[in-house]
């Protein structure tokens, strides 16, 4: 920690170093920001025709939204991966709010007040050791999370919907119709984006395994309700409404559920 | 006595040419404002390193003009966004080029956001007197990412709809302001035809509104303050003056602790 006053004096020190020996910035730093400028259009002009004219960067656009379709795959902007992979790993009920909130909220903080935390006039990197090591770690961790992000699988409906057989030999509902149909709308119904369900699916938003779902014993009434409006019954819950699906589809789901006691 | 000579022609016509910008001058002070912006003194080891900042900048600016034309043709309605944006995609001149400069100069811009701040953190600039510059740095970069957050909306595809009911109800989550923020971003109680006009208004003026002011303040405070010089260049201007060689021993007399208290008070 160097003292207020030792600062001052550096600061001054820096002041009437760059009067004395300093450059004007036009025309020497203004010449490398012009240079770096047109360097950044360019790159963003090249982006622009790569996404015109190759798939590399996807597709230019998606199917119109439509609400009524719970077919989707939630999947933000790239800067975003590592905020989404963190929820896949902290999971829904219990400390989802830690990757949601918690860690973003944290991160801010530790930025905001990091210039009074480390008041010491001491700038080169040999004598920094631990803010050197922090920005390492940082810088790995995102990178980690941003790729991990990137490179996770969605469930396919096809692969779920090939599943549900083996589902009803173990969960026992083979001869429950309206848990099999059940079993088929959650495979379509995009559930498996963020859920999982003996071992199929993907684990997504914190999104708990529902395998045994039912062992829980909550009624059909319950999951109606639920699926109609999470947030509703679990207030803080991010999945989206399922109301759309109609009441006779909802009463399917919730069968189907309830008739899933955990693998036996 | 001087003789008062008759000012040359070229004198008259300089006068002439420069009349406006002394005009300006003596009623704003503007331009003495841009010549000092332009001629201040910048540390003589200025490099690469610090043309991020600026990189950044430009990034911005042509998010700013990209998204001024977009609005010209984009449609912040349910039943017609989709559609005009596949319009300005394929049929609009140019359109695609000004859409997909939009779409991934926003990438470059919050690259750059994060590379700037790296620096930044590494040259150690944010130390005093420059604390308040990185506080107004960090909100630049968390409304940058608002700015983000709240475009992926608009082209109303199936990707963009549902990331943001989702992005929206984790808002939701958030303890105390959770619940009111996810309904004042939702325009109620569902996501509905008011959802995509509240994130166009956002988009467009709230949160660019804010961003230029904190930019405004930012690039205020860099020209108050001045660069910071690499940590590792031999003439950083804030380096400590080498210390003094020993002045030559005389006699039994040790000059040896004044040589050493130079730099210290006796109150530290």
């Amino acid at each position: 920690m160097s003292s207020i006053d030792e600062r001052r004096a550096g600061f001054q020190r820096y002041k009437e170093n760059v009067k004395k020996r300093g450059k004007p910035f036009y025309p020497y730093a203004m010449f490398h920001d012009t240079v770096m400028s047109l360097v950044v259009v360019c790159v963003i002009v090249g982006l622009a025709i790569v996404w015109r004219y190759t798939s590399v960067l996807g597709e230019l656009i998606g199917d119109k939204a439509d609400p009524g379709t719970i077919q989707f795959v939630p999947r933000p902007d790239w800067y975003f991966y590592f905020l989404f992979y963190l929820l896949r790993i902290f999971k829904w009920p219990n400390s989802v709010i830690l990757a949601t909130v918690g860690i973003p909220t944290l991160l801010l903080i530790i930025l905001l007040i990091m210039p009074f935390v480390d008041t010491r006039r001491e700038r080169r990197l040999t004598r920094r050791p631990v803010a050197v090591v922090a920005a390492a770690l940082v810088i790995i961790s995102m990178g980690v999370l941003t790729y991990k992000g990137a490179t996770a699988q969605e469930a396919i409906a096809s692969e779920v919907k090939a599943a549900i057989p083996s589902w009803a030999k173990k969960q026992g509902f083979q001869n429950n119709k309206e848990a099999l149909a059940g079993a088929n709308l959650f495979a379509e119904s995009g559930c498996t984006n963020c859920h999982t369900y003996l071992g199929t699916g993907s684990s997504n938003l914190g999104a708990p395994d529902l395998s045994a779902e039912g062992a829980k014993n909550k009624g059909i009434q319950f999951q109606i309700d639920h699926l109609k409006c999470p947030s509703c019954v679990n207030p803080g819950s991010p999945m989206p409404q399922f109301a759309p699906l109609g009441e006779d589809n909802l009463h399917k789901l919730a069968t189907f559920l309830e008739a899933s006691k955990g693998s036996q | 006595m001087a003789t008062t000579t008759k000012p040359s022609r070229s004198q008259t016509l300089a006068k002439t040419a420069m009349y406006p910008l002394d005009w300006l001058e003596e009623r704003s002070g503007l331009v003495g404002g841009v010549k000092y912006f332009l001629f201040r003194k910048v540390p003589g080891d200025t490099s690469w390193w610090h043309t991020l900042g600026s990189a950044t900048l430009t990034a911005f600016l042509v998010q700013l003009v990209t998204g001024v034309i977009l609005a010209m043709y984009y449609k912040p309605d349910v039943n017609s966004a989709h559609e005009s944006v596949e319009h300005i995609t394929h049929d609009v001149w140019g359109g695609w080029l000004v859409r997909g400069m939009h779409r991934w100069g926003a990438s470059v811009f919050i690259i750059l956001m994060f590379m700037h701040m790296g620096r930044v953190f590494l040259f150690g600039a944010y130390k005093y007197p420059r604390e308040l510059n990185w506080i107004v740095g960090v909100l630049i970069l968390a409304t940058g990412l608002f700015e983000g957050l709240t475009g992926y909306l608009l082209p109303f595809d199936q990707t963009a709809y549902w990331a943001t009911v989702v992005a929206i109800n984790i808002n939701g989550t958030a303890p105390f302001v959770g619940p009111w923020l996810a309904s004042v971003l939702r325009g109620g109680a569902e996501i509905g035809p008011d959802t995509l006009a509240r994130f166009y208004s956002i988009h467009m003026l709230l949160v660019p509104g804010a961003l230029i002011g904190l930019i405004g303040l930012h690039l205020y405070l860099v020209v108050r303050l001045g660069v910071t010089s690499p940590p590792w260049s031999k003439e950083a201007a804030d380096r400590e003056p080498d210390p003094e060689p020993p002045p030559p021993r005389s006699g039994m007399v040790q000059p040896a602790p004044r040589a050493a208290g130079v730099r210290r008070r006796p109150s530290e």
